[in-house]
């Protein structure tokens, strides 16, 4: 489920702002968590947490926005995201316990694209031409983080085919 | 030292979870019913110390200790009694109860249909994988009868499929719907929902087992709106039509199927009285 | 035979109206000032089938059963080989027969007891609607002496909703019967009630078990009913909803032993009330109790087992699953009854043993005390009233870092409730941190298991643990219902001139208390045990629980036949002829 919605300006721009920032800061501790109890690459952990560090000065921004605009209360299901979620939460099912640092930045850099993607698709058609600025301010702050990505990814190569193999049963727990 | 005034700050769904880690493989479903479930949470305001989350054993049974409300994670199977009794003694509580296929539809089947046609008014979110995760991925209820992915039915378990929602419905269940981890903003609207409809709410939903169901991925492009034609949020409250609807159903159909009238359950009450006047009944 | 006491079999085929005309009359007795006890004998049929109203009335306070019957009127002579054993007679008893209902049969004439042919049918049918029931209530309210006029006031209560005719004619028919008790000599006599100003009362043992646990605080209750223990929850259901609480019924004992534990972790006190069978399915949430450390008493009406068992009659054969039932290291409290009238203290004592320990409590009464009803003395108020340990707030909530399963010095961690802001936490039954979260630590295992078993042993349990009587050489260790007639055999005894006799009957049978045990054992050299168990359950546990003198006996037997005076009489003779 994909596709363009516009907003009915600023105010609502920001409601989708913060959350969006919220949720991927919320998301991305989760991520950390998740591997930090099952995962051993160090490095998979550190990054979720430094993703989940930027994405809360970002929200900060975002609130400093949104200081004496009377940003909407919306529920989770009324928000007008391309997809199912929150464009930068990280995809919950791209995880994997085995994951290694070149996964963490893809699934990472697959985030932030999305969200660039959300704030440039407002740059270009959002009907509010205050919103249209905004989200061009937001999207150019993205793109910077995609281009970060894809250079820290140039030095966390795909890993061989054999990532993922696992030479323990799983094990009974309950 | 300044005294402020107290300022009654709104809570979001981050106010809902523990520190706690979820034992859950990364990559589980789980994890998005946990935020949509804190979501809901968040989306109704309650107070955490007037929601309590009961869970049975297995995976998704682990989730009370993940929430920051009350919670009990009890023994498998028994969820929905040790509910039943946290909100008929406490109807003043919010009581969500949750656990996975296995822990509701085998070892908790009958109190799964007793809790249907009792209709106190309980939130029971099943998150359905299909499989026993905790114990290395045998059958569940809900499995097709020729899966072969255990080594203790090699054969596949030969026994058709548990249909919770056609259970549900004929056990008088007084709010039915279905939805899918992998749309957690749809599940907290059917969750939130839940709540509030009076009586019992069964919210099944498919979460996938990434582990010992890889094939369950492939949910994200099998689910779709609505039971029967009908929209996501077109629940019906005439039984015949929710039958006729869940006879279409081809399992991935995502949304309200019904919302009935029925009256929650509710204990009898009487005019008050002392002891003192209850032993006079033994006095000569 | 030291009490003055008069005892009646009232039986017949189901339906004849015996059980009934036994409770006009006990009630009758009791209003005339005299004291009594009534059991009943019951067949496997939910109607018909053979009966049996078993009474027992004396000036004095009385709640065993006595050696034997002095009067048995039988209104017919259906199935009485399926309980003749349970109505045992001598030469002087007497038996009521109808001539028309057939020769007497020869198992009741082993004893040869005097046999008196009244025609109760014909006298029945000589008043229009006359009943057989009732033709022999007023022969044998006659032949004890209870005045007719007890009789009618307690009738005229029972046919309230019948109209003045159906009391008219019971009346008839009562005094057609009473005129013919002149045909019977030598029932015992009973000494005139001694008038008293003290309040006294008609219950059974299974009323008084639901009234205790009222009284204990207890306001919440999941049911699902069993033989012969669904009184006790019959009684409390529309009680309950006066309190403010409530009673479910559930789909099953998992459910209902779940729905407890639910309640009382919602704050409110909360019991079930079983049997044997319905025990059996309930112990692994008992053991999710002791894990989570939420409060309960779940009451065991003990009956005939293994298995269903027989389960109209009585046995004390649960003590093992009670004491040893849960799987894994699970301390908890068993407590049992001594008498009818105790059903009450106990009841109520244990709601606050649970309440103050947060563990749940298994009280084990039995089919014996629970089905049959007494004339008693208005039991005393105790103080007993569940007390659970509950964190301070500070305003309005609980101070932050609280720990749930906080390791104390008592092993009693203060417990939130919710709607106790700051306190929420997951209650769990797999190991914990102190927090409650979920643990495989060696040490969190270690310090849990530590502080659950402290609470319990470490607790004060007064010197309510045991019912404790006498001094002598000898004691005789019992515990339950067994336990009046036990004390009617030690007053025999003294009365004859025997050896001195300590009792000490067991209220608190887990956890067990050696040092108490060991202070009231010292200078005693030969100890009896009594149980009705074939198993002798409870001796081994006292063995393996206490150190006890080197002589030990048991005086035992499984249901359903009672263990009268005189065998416990013959049991302490015995024993104190045997060398220690």
């Amino acid at each position: 489920m994909t596709g363009f919605k516009d907003m009915t300006g600023v105010p609502e721009f920001l409601a989708h702002a913060i959350t969006l920032e919220q949720e991927a800061a919320v998301r991305f501790d989760e991520l950390a968590g998740m591997l930090e109890v099952h995962n051993n690459h160090k490095g998979v952990v550190d990054l979720f947490r430094k993703m989940a560090h930027f994405s809360r000065l970002h929200l900060a921004e975002a609130k400093e926005r949104a200081e004496g605009v009377d940003v909407p209360k919306l529920a989770p299901w009324e928000f007008k995201w391309p997809g199912d979620e929150s464009p930068e939460s990280g995809t919950i099912e791209d995880a994997h316990y085995l994951m290694t640092a070149h996964h963490a930045l893809t699934l990472a850099l697959a985030s932030e694209t999305r969200g660039y993607d959300f704030y440039q698709g407002l740059a270009d058609k959002a009907a509010d031409a205050q919103v249209r600025e905004m989200a061009q301010e937001f999207a150019d702050e993205e793109a910077d983080h995609v281009a970060t990505l894809k250079e820290w990814l140039t030095r966390y190569p795909e890993p061989e085919s054999t990532w993922n193999e696992d030479m323990d049963p799983p094990v009974s727990v309950d | 030292m300044n005294i402020q005034a107290p300022i009654k700050t709104e809570l979001t769904f981050a106010d809902y979870k523990s520190d706690l880690k979820p034992v859950w493989c990364p990559g589980c479903g789980d994890y998005s019913v946990l935020s949509a479930i804190t979501k809901a949470l968040a989306t109704l305001q309650l107070p955490r110390e007037d929601v309590a989350l009961i869970s049975g054993i297995g995976c998704s049974s682990r989730i009370p200790a993940y929430t920051s409300v009350y919670g009990f994670h009890t023994i498998h199977g028994r969820a929905l009694p040790v509910a039943t009794g946290v909100k008929t003694a406490r109807p003043d509580l919010t009581v969500l109860v949750a656990g996975g296929d296995g822990d509701g539809f085998s070892i908790g089947g009958n109190h799964f249909l007793h809790a249907c046609r009792r209709n106190v008014d309980l939130t029971y979110i099943v998150m359905d994988n299909s499989v026993y995760g905790m114990t290395k991925g045998q059958a569940s209820p809900t499995t097709e009868s020729d899966w072969t992915g255990s080594k203790l039915t090699p054969e596949g378990p030969g026994v058709a499929e548990f249909q919770p929602l056609e259970i549900a419905l004929s056990a008088g269940a007084n709010f039915i719907a279905r939805g899918f981890s992998g749309k957690p903003n749809e599940l907290v609207k059917l969750i939130c929902e839940g709540i509030n409809h009076p009586g019992f709410s069964l919210i099944h939903v498919l979460s996938p087992c990434i582990t010992f169901r890889p094939e369950q991925r492939e949910y994200k492009s099998m689910v779709h709106d609505g039971f029967g034609g009908f929209g996501f949020d077109d629940g019906t409250p005439d039984r015949r039509e929710a039958f006729r609807r869940l006879m279409d159903d081809d399992g991935y159909s995502c949304g309200v199927l019904f919302k009935g009238n029925t009256p929650a359950f509710k204990s009898p009450t009487a005019a008050p009285a002392s002891l003192a006047d209850m032993e006079r009944k033994f006095a000569l | 035979m030291a009490l003055n006491s008069v005892s009646i079999a009232l039986t017949g085929s189901g339906g004849a109206g015996v059980m009934t005309s036994g409770q006009v009359l006990v009630d009758a007795a009791a209003k005339a000032g005299w004291y009594g006890l009534m059991a009943r004998s019951l067949g496997p049929q939910i109607r018909g089938g053979e009966s049996a109203a078993l009474l027992r009335l004396s000036p004095s306070p009385v709640q065993a059963m006595d050696d034997c019957y002095d009067l048995m009127l039988a209104v017919d002579w259906g199935n009485i080989e399926r309980f003749a054993s349970e109505i045992p007679l001598t030469s002087k008893s007497i038996i009521i027969t109808d001539p028309e209902q057939g020769d007497v049969p020869a198992i009741m004439l082993a004893k040869n007891p005097i046999v008196v042919p009244i025609p109760l049918k014909e006298i029945a049918a000589s008043v229009p609607q006359g009943r057989v029931n009732m033709v022999a209530l007023g022969i044998v309210a006659a032949l004890a002496g209870v005045p007719e006029e007890f009789c009618i006031e307690v009738l005229a209560a029972a046919l309230k909703k019948k109209g003045p005719e159906a009391l008219e004619t019971s009346i008839a028919a009562m005094r057609a019967g009473a005129a013919h008790a002149d045909k019977v000599q030598g029932v015992p006599k009973l000494d005139a009630a001694v008038k008293t100003d003290k309040e006294r009362w008609s219950i059974t043992g299974n009323e008084a078990t639901g009234l205790g646990v009222l009284r204990g605080g207890v306001r919440y209750v999941a049911a699902y009913p069993i033989t012969p223990a669904t009184e006790v929850l019959e009684y409390m259901a529309p009680q309950l909803p006066k309190l403010g609480g409530c009673l479910v019924q559930a789909e099953d004992e998992l459910a209902s032993i779940n729905m407890v534990i639910g309640g009382s972790f919602g704050g409110v006190p909360a019991m079930t009330s079983t049997s044997g069978p319905g025990l059996a399915l309930m112990t692994e949430a008992i053991g999710l109790a002791v894990a989570s450390e939420t409060p309960l008493v779940v009451v065991n009406v003990q009956r005939g087992g293994p298995s269903t068992g027989i389960p109209t009659k009585s046995e004390q054969s649960d003590l093992n699953i009670a004491v040893y039932g849960l799987h894994g290291d699970a301390p908890h409290i068993v407590t049992a009854p001594t008498s009818i009238a105790d059903c009450l203290f106990t009841a109520q004592w244990t709601v606050y043993l649970a309440e103050a320990m947060q563990a749940p409590a298994i009280l084990l009464s039995d089919q014996a005390m629970g089905q049959a009803r007494a004339i008693i003395d208005r039991p005393a108020d105790v103080a007993f009233i569940g007390q659970r340990l509950k964190p301070e707030m500070t305003d309005g909530a609980i101070d932050e870092g609280y720990l749930r399963y906080k390791v104390t010095a008592d092993g009693v961690s203060p417990m939130a409730i919710p709607g106790m802001k700051g306190g929420e936490y997951t209650a769990d039954g797999l190991e914990h941190s102190p927090r409650g979260t979920p643990s495989t630590q060696a040490q969190h295992h270690q310090e849990q298991l530590d502080k659950r078993e402290r609470k319990i042993t470490g607790f004060d349990y007064g010197s309510h643990w045991a019912e404790i009587e006498g001094d002598g050489e000898i004691a005789v260790v019992t515990w339950g219902s067994v336990t009046e007639q036990v004390r009617e055999g030690i007053d025999r005894v003294a009365e004859a001139g025997g050896p001195k006799v300590k009792l000490i009957s067991l209220r608190l049978i887990a956890p067990a208390l050696p040092e108490k045990m060991a202070a009231e054992l010292a200078g005693v050299s030969k100890v009896l045990v009594v149980e009705q168990c074939h198993g002798k359950q409870f001796t081994k546990y006292l063995k393996a629980s206490y150190t006890l003198p080197p002589v030990v006996q048991t005086l035992n037997r499984p249901g359903p036949l009672a263990i009268r005076p005189y065998e416990v009489v013959a049991a302490l003779n015995a024993l104190a002829a045997t060398s220690a």
